[in-house]
């Protein structure tokens, strides 16, 4: 391959000789050629290394904000990449593959798995394994993290789903305010009186055409009232599970009921926060994030947090967030580590953590003096702590792809009305992805 | 209104004359109403580009700004490397377009216009065929191929890619060109003591520069609208150019779309296409009608 | 492809050193672009022929499997409904553009007073990206904040705010509208420039015998716009058959996955699932598809009317 590339120069330099060899006064138009033969070289800065770190665009201000503390403190420096979420997976693997990998990188949980399958990360087992506080760590992220036996990265940033009601249209439909739903049979009941009140607004909101959104919000349900849609090891689909037409029966019932607003069967994920924020929405599936958002952003809407439940009783979420961890390529994995240790220290947690109300990464600091003052961001970190995240080399396929089976079932059975067949469609296609990779 | 139509041209008589004038206004007034559903989706992205965002993610729509306002276009600027670094990326990669096509296609044009040499007709086919495969067929090798370059994520990479599929079209272009030029033009030139060279440089580019603006019009367009292949070989966010940018703005940042923010990208987007157009809409429509005519 | 024909009529001089030179000189303008063609696109194609036949991870070491890939596309039913779905999109949008387009292209042709103005205004959209119309077109549309629902409820066409991308049929409905609007002036011009063509002295020699305006239309304009027409259904045919942008941007394959096209299916599995060898073998696929349709058309086009 590094044939081609004097090929091409040779092309240009050709094209570039054709047209200087004429007298005239030709500034030769071929010269930005030229650029292609000297990539811009990261230069160390003095006294230290430059580590260039790749994360994904939605918790980027956070990003931004860590990595400014980081430098000015340190002598090694981090730049960041930001690369977006929508297509992470695809454009990280792209660049991986291109051999243009960073230092550091920081990944969805869920996919922490699949790139240490394909060697993608260093082996960190050992100097994980030295922090004092290893055990106190997000165990979902370590679940994640660990592929045979070994550790490949460190959480990053959590986030666990979390059901949002808005308190004032609660109170609107006579509802008690101040009690969220404990139960599906609850949800349906409230957002019936919700939807009632008319005037474009419903009861129940779910992002219909969100691969993703969906992993985060309704596969939270289905643990709740005891079922799961992979085997412990994940090397199962187990869609026939009776919790999974169950919860999706629920969601079909209040999309049939017109709890839901039309809309809701296409939204992609662009509105899977907007729809909420907008005030009409009595309740909806989200994530921590939201509540930070809602709070600087709508300050007139007065909304509570609590746990996503089960069909009559139990309470599940979706322990998400971005690993970070050291590409086998790194230049610098030894300097690459010492960033990753200074961001799980007790100090990093709290003050640029939760202090900006993000939830620590650490079960140990769920409950701090930040959050203390709004019960909701410890209803999110406890949340969070107990959720549950599904293991597969194969996540992206089935779970996050837009034209995968998770979404297809989903769509056909609420929107269809026909639950059994998306069920054991869904399984079908499971299995057979899981049986190709 | 002096203006007649065909019938009207041939036949006369004051009702009959009536009757035309009525058919012209029945003419323009459905020119006019098409035009306007043709302008109207612009103008409307436009108009809510400078609404105030509240107003811009208003539910139902208003038609027009209550205020004039650019908060849209401050708020696009925050996401990613900000607004400037994609209108950057967008105007290099395709003015590096135009500039490779120019080049390149005008050599050959010029070569497959006045040269003979062996296997000459066999190239000329194979550039033409080009035109038949979808490049959307060699992405995955190209991608390939660019990362093994160290050319994946750069903005010359991407236009080197852009060049390439130009060309089939600027070649059959400037070699039409070309064989619009009497040979006695360059005749003379040779005879007055020029190399074929400086010929080409200060006689001939002057006869085919119709030719060139049409192709450089083309590249330009084709860099700065193409989407599939920036979307697979730009994988950082920094190296978008403006369509991927703006796909990127409408997945919205954890489910939070920014309707007015979209709308301003759109129409930084589109306003250098319509402007470019406006301007040198001649050559545009030339290259299309002479393509097709020839063709 | 006429053109071909101009090449191929070449000068012949004497045999000697001069002429060489002149051969020599007439290579080397054409190498630099050939070596372009060359690197950047045939030694891509080869590349994909011999990707189709390989294992081809994005990360990892590429297996040679055979012809394992053809064997996994004859049951992979995505891939065969994409291509049904595409031919049927094609159709639905090719009508359109095409009656759409030969009524504009009858309007600009008028001897008006400023009808320039009206075939620039019909032609903007054409200058736009795809990309950037289909962002555009999914804010026009959108149930919430768009401002083509408020006109339809306005005009009492649509009784509430159609959600146009719930339903296979009204998600290509919607599509077929904002691609009519982004590509019919392209067609327009083209059957323009064929009425244009056409030599005034028939039309008059029509009127001289009494023929109205729609009689020249049917008996003089449509049969020598035949060749005009074929070249257009080509351009339009193989823009639709190679459809991404749109559906990416708009419907993302939804609902439930029933508008993918080829593309984009072939997308999905080289950059999305990394099949990158599975991915070649869809690409070749679809250039096959493409050339039997490009050579099937041009069968039409050979068939030379003469004014």
């Amino acid at each position: 391959m590094q044939r081609i590339g004097q090929f091409v120069l040779a092309i240009a330099l050709i094209a570039a000789l054709l047209l200087s060899a004429c007298t005239a006064p030709a500034a030769a138009p071929a010269a930005p050629a030229g650029e292609a033969a000297a990539p811009a070289g990261d230069t160390a800065a003095a006294g230290g290394v430059t580590m260039s770190f790749w994360t994904r665009d939605s918790n980027q201000a956070q990003v931004r904000q860590l990595v400014d503390a980081w430098n000015e403190s340190h002598d090694n420096k981090i730049e960041i990449t930001v690369i977006p979420s929508g297509e992470y997976m695809t454009k990280v693997g792209a660049s991986a593959a291109g051999g243009s990998g960073p230092d550091i990188i920081a990944v969805d949980l869920i996919y922490v798995p699949q790139f240490a399958a394909a060697g993608q990360l260093a082996d960190i087992t050992e100097s994980a394994k030295s922090l004092s506080y290893f055990d106190k760590l997000s165990p979902s992220h370590v679940r994640l993290a660990t592929y045979e036996g070994k550790i490949y990265a460190l959480p990053f940033n959590a986030e666990g789903s979390i059901l949002l009601w808005n308190k004032g249209l609660f109170k609107e439909a006579g509802l008690d305010p101040e009690k969220g739903p404990t139960s599906w049979t609850e949800i349906a009941a409230d957002a019936a009186k919700i939807t009632a009140l008319g005037d474009d607004k419903y009861g129940f909101y779910f992002a219909g055409s969100c691969a993703g959104c969906n992993a985060f919000t309704f596969a939270p349900l289905i643990w709740a009232n005891g079922g799961d849609v992979l085997s412990e090891d994940g090397a199962t689909a187990t869609l026939t599970d009776p919790s999974v037409a169950a919860a999706l029966d629920f969601y079909r019932q209040l999309w049939a009921d017109g709890q839901m607003p039309a809309g809701a069967q296409v939204d992609t994920g662009t509105d899977f926060f907007n729809a909420f924020a907008s005030g009409k929405i009595g309740m909806t599936g989200s994530g921590a994030f939201a509540i930070s958002q809602l709070k600087n952003d709508y300050p007139d809407i007065d909304f509570g947090v609590t746990f996503l439940p089960g069909q009559n009783d139990g309470q599940s979420s979706f322990a998400g967030g971005d690993s970070i961890g050291i590409p086998s390529g790194s230049k610098y994995a030894k300097e690459a580590f010492e960033f990753i240790e200074w961001l799980t220290t007790e100090d990093v947690q709290l003050e640029q953590y939760a202090k900006s109300n993000s939830l620590p990464i650490r079960t140990d600091l769920a409950e701090n003096e930040y959050f203390a003052s709004d019960p909701r961001l410890t209803t999110a970190a406890q949340a969070m702590a107990m959720g549950k995240t599904p293991y597969s080399l194969v996540y992206n396929q089935l779970f996050n792809d837009a034209n995968g089976p998770w979404l297809k079932m989903i769509q056909t059975a609420i929107f269809d009305g026909n639950v059994e067949q998306a069920v054991q469609d869904g399984q079908d296609e499971f299995t057979k992805i899981m049986a190709e990779n | 209104m002096t203006a007649i139509t065909n019938t009207a041209r041939v036949s006369g008589g004051s009702t009959r004359k009536r009757w035309a004038t009525l058919r012209t206004l029945a003419l323009y007034l459905l020119c006019s109403s098409l035009l306007l559903l043709f302008v109207a989706p612009i103008v409307f992205s436009a108009l809510t580009s400078v609404k105030l965002p509240q107003e811009a993610a208003a539910v139902p729509p208003t038609f027009l700004p209550s205020t004039i306002s650019f908060a849209n276009y401050a708020k696009l600027n925050l996401y990613g490397a900000g607004v400037w670094q994609y209108l950057y990326n967008s105007a290099t990669v395709s003015l590096l377009t135009v500039v490779g096509t120019i080049v390149l296609s005008t050599l050959a044009g010029f070569g497959f216009s006045r040269f003979e040499f062996p296997a000459k007709n066999v190239l000329f086919v194979m550039m033409l065929a080009a035109l038949m495969i979808p490049f959307q067929s060699v992405l995955t090798p190209l991608f390939l191929m660019l990362g093994a370059l160290k050319l994946q994520n750069t903005l010359f990479g991407l236009s080197l890619v852009y060049i390439t599929f130009q060309l089939p079209f600027g070649i059959f272009m400037m070699r039409n060109t070309f064989d619009t030029v009497p040979r006695e033009i360059e005749e003379a030139a040779l005879l007055d003591g020029c190399t074929t060279l400086n010929m080409l440089w200060n006689v001939m580019l002057v006869l085919v520069r119709p030719g060139i603006i049409t192709v450089a019009i083309y590249a330009f367009l084709n860099a700065w609208n193409e989407f599939l292949a920036a979307l697979i070989i730009m994988t950082q966010e920094s190296k978008f150019t403006l369509p991927i940018m703006l796909t990127s703005v409408r997945s919205g940042y954890y489910g939070a779309i920014d309707w007015g923010a979209l709308q301003a990208g759109v129409t930084v987007t589109i306003l250098p296409c319509i402007l470019l157009f406006l301007l040198l809409q001649r050559y545009y429509l030339q290259g299309l009608m002479g393509g097709a005519v020839k063709g | 492809m006429a053109t071909m024909q101009a090449a191929a009529t070449a000068p012949t001089g004497k045999r000697s050193s001069m002429a060489r030179r002149r051969q020599v000189i007439g290579f080397l303008f054409v190498l630099p672009a050939a070596l372009f063609m060359l690197v950047f696109f045939i030694f891509p194609l080869l590349m994909t022929v011999w990707m189709s036949l390989h294992d081809w991870p994005l990360l990892g070491t590429p297996e040679f499997t055979g012809l394992a890939n053809y064997i996994t596309m004859v049951q992979d039913r995505q891939f065969w409904s994409s291509v049904l779905f595409t031919t049927q999109y094609t159709v639905l949008v090719t009508i359109p553009i095409f009656l759409l387009a030969f009524v504009l292209a009858l309007l600009v042709n008028l001897p008006l007073r400023g009808v320039g103005i009206f075939r620039t205004g019909y032609f903007i959209p054409v200058v736009i990206g795809l990309g950037t119309s289909s962002l555009l077109w999914v804010w026009l549309l959108n149930d919430r904040v768009g401002i083509f629902n408020t006109i339809l409820v306005n005009l009492g066409l649509a009784d509430k705010p159609i959600v146009w991308f719930a339903q296979k049929y009204t998600a290509l409905l919607a599509i077929v509208i904002s691609v009519v609007w982004k590509t019919v002036g392209f067609t327009m011009i083209l059957l323009l420039s064929g009425m244009q063509a056409i030599p005034d002295e028939i039309y008059q020699a029509a009127m001289v015998d009494g023929a109205t305006y729609w009689g020249r239309l049917v008996h003089i304009t449509m049969p020598l716009l035949r060749r005009t027409f074929a070249l257009a259904l080509v351009l339009s045919v193989i823009g639709s058959y190679l459809a991404f942008d749109q559906f990416y941007i708009m419907t993302r394959g939804g609902p439930k996955n029933e508008t993918i096209t080829t593309v984009y299916w072939i997308f999905n599995n080289s950059f999305v699932y990394f099949k990158m060898g599975y991915g070649a073998s869809l690409s070749l696929v679809l250039l096959v598809i493409l050339t039997l349709l490009s050579a099937a058309q041009l069968r039409i086009l050979r068939d030379d009317t003469t004014y």
